[in-house]
């Protein structure tokens, strides 16, 4: 999707929704240390400690939103079983900075924007906007969370912080050919 | 205009500016990074992407082995360990700590690269115990490889915490109880996420600096980007033995900064604390779960693994032997802190009670040695007690400070340790 506004789908998440035991289980991913992610396994597990049917009907360009807390305890992992899972941006009551970096690192915005769980219902449409903070709801409300700033943004929309390093070494003709991406599709 | 805290401070420094304020994104030059193993392939594979080929600060660079302590049969860590020490010679970074080093947590402070107002990037939250010296990790996980490569990053200045400590810990109760209280108080709320916690008051200086270490190591379990503490004359006697002549700054917060939390601990009111499975804050009383029965019983990790921790184990161990049917893992955290306990016979006492002690290193704190079994009960130092932390999702992990898993190891159950003590 070209520009910085995501329409998706609310896949929405109650309080204190643990990252390792929750949006994934560590434990089934945590022999992969040192290996590329195994990003069907992720896809597979995803979520599927609180609802089981997610990776069945998750949709490319979803919307997660949280409550407070949201993926406390997480690898990198979890950031990337939402990614490969097809959700588009995350936005939370609260969470940590961690995670925010995490996600960013792997292609994946986590937006924070206290008051979102009580202005949006599981399966409604949603429209949000990195790049200006602005959050619209389904009946038309609007919600400000902080803009990400241009570095993020640079991340975000590199598909990561390593491919973004990437790209501007190939933009300084070091090297002219990208090698496939690390995950697929933004 | 209102003051800043001491991390805002320090993070303006590492910026070059004048002031930040909490909430701004701001880009860092740091002072050091540090790296730990697991990822190094990844962290290879992608450096190679970037097609940045020579770091520019290798100077900056702390490279430690502490997870895999040795290259166990059937696992590729020891390609990781060959390939990190040959990068390291490659590049010039003269701070690479191989299997058995210890945990980087108390390298980055016995080597003193953590000394007051240092800017650290590290790759794991709980190594924001080198705050006990005044210094700040900001931790960016396996991003690491970033500040390595370009020897800069952004950052989102953290709001500040104070948690003002008076008193002082009673017989019994070390900064592992405090930290558990601590996590009981926090660890269920939103209050401290994207927070440094400072900690200040009297307090402070009654503690160890091991204590602090450990205080501050659970701090991300409550939601905290990371912390430190109030530096006084043992952290600066501390640092002054280990400078090499390296600069530093101790750096206070102005009184008037913007607190987001303000809270405030009585040491003397703590008391042994246990925190039962699967949450980090689920700590109570240790009268609450007395008399469970325990099969393992560990000691080590960032937040139970320094001198101090050895000598409380020592305390309880020493002329006595582990309850039939208990396994007990110690693991000292560094080399310095294993020398130490040999040099005090410590290990002598773990050895005669039938503990087993393991090399200096992450250990049974994430699986890596001490696995356990269905059904199994372990109580440990460790940081964690989700389901399937160390083995089966059907084991529990209970949590406690050194004294309290020494003490459940020799009786077989939990139990209060002041009774050993007397």
């Amino acid at each position: 999707m070209s520009g910085t506004l995501r329409r998706g789908r609310v896949w929405k998440f109650g309080d204190h929704v643990s990252g390792d035991d929750g949006i994934i289980d560590f434990a089934a991913v945590a022999t992969g240390f040192g290996k590329a992610f195994d990003t069907e396994k992720l896809r597979r597990i995803c979520f599927t400690l609180l609802r089981p049917e997610f990776p069945d009907q998750v949709q490319q360009g979803d919307i997660v939103v949280a409550g407070v807390n949201f993926g406390h305890h997480n690898h990198v992992d979890a950031s990337v079983a939402m990614r490969v899972s097809g959700i588009s941006v995350v936005i939370v009551e609260s969470c940590e900075s961690g995670l925010v970096r995490r996600a960013l690192n792997v292609g994946l915005p986590i937006m924070t924007c206290p008051g979102i769980t009580a202005a949006v219902a599981d399966g409604e449409i949603l429209e949000a906007d990195p790049a200006t903070g602005t959050i619209r709801t389904a009946s038309g409300q609007t919600l400000q969370a902080r803009p990400f700033s241009p570095r993020m943004l640079d991340i975000w929309q590199a598909g990561g912080v390593i491919e973004l390093l990437e790209q501007e070494a190939v933009r300084r003709g070091e090297g002219a050919a990208l090698p496939e991406p690390l995950l697929p599709g933004a | 205009m209102t003051g800043q805290t001491a991390t805002q401070k320090i993070i303006a420094r590492a910026a070059g500016l004048e002031r930040v304020g909490a909430g701004d994104y701001v880009t860092v030059t740091p002072d050091a990074t540090v790296s730990m193993e697991l990822n190094w392939p990844v962290q290879m594979a992608d450096m190679k992407r970037t097609r940045i080929t020579r770091l520019p600060r290798p100077d900056k660079a702390v490279i430690v082995v502490d997870h895999t302590t040795s290259a166990a049969m059937g696992s590729a860590h020891h390609v990781s360990h060959q390939r990190m020490r040959d990068f390291c010679a490659e590049q010039g970074i003269t701070h690479f700590y191989g299997p058995g080093s210890g945990l980087r947590h108390l390298i980055l402070l016995e080597k003193g690269i953590a000394r007051p107002g240092v800017f650290v990037f590290g790759d794991e939250q709980n190594i924001a115990s080198i705050g006990a010296v005044g210094a700040l990790c900001i931790p960016i996980s396996r991003e690491v490889l970033v500040p390595l490569l370009t020897d800069e990053t952004w950052v989102q200045v953290p709001r500040g915490a104070r948690i003002t400590l008076t008193g002082r810990l009673p017989f019994g109760v070390t900064g592992r109880d405090l930290a558990q209280a601590f996590l009981r108080d926090f660890g269920p709320t939103d209050k401290l996420l994207q927070c440094s916690v400072e900690f200040v008051g009297p307090g402070v200086s009654t503690l160890s600096l091991d204590d602090r270490q450990t205080v501050l190591s659970v701090l991300y379990h409550a939601g905290a980007d990371t912390g430190l503490m109030a530096v006084d004359q043992v952290a600066l006697d501390y640092v002054r033995a280990r400078d090499a002549g390296r600069p530093w700054q101790v750096v206070q917060a102005d009184d008037d900064a913007d607190w987001h939390v303000e809270a405030a601990y009585d040491l003397s009111a703590l008391e042994p604390m246990v925190t039962v499975p699967p949450e980090v804050h689920g700590g109570v009383p240790l009268s609450e779960v007395a008399g469970r029965r325990v099969t393992q019983a560990t000691i080590g990790s960032c937040a139970g693994n320094r001198l101090d921790d050895m000598r409380a184990a020592a305390a309880i161990l020493r002329g006595r032997r582990l309850a039939d049917g208990v396994t007990m893992y110690i693991t000292p955290g560094s080399r310095e802190v294993y020398g130490a306990a040999a040099r005090e016979g410590l290990l002598e006492v773990f050895s005669d009670a039938g503990a087993t002690i393991l090399a200096p290193g992450c250990t049974t704190c994430w699986g890596y040695h001490g696995q356990l079994a269905d059904g199994e009960v372990c109580i440990s130092t460790n940081q964690y007690n989700y389901a399937g932390r160390n083995g089966s999702r059907t084991a529990e992990i209970f949590l406690a400070g050194p004294y309290a898993v020494a003490a459940a190891a020799v009786a077989g159950r939990i139990t209060d340790p002041r009774e050993f003590l007397r």
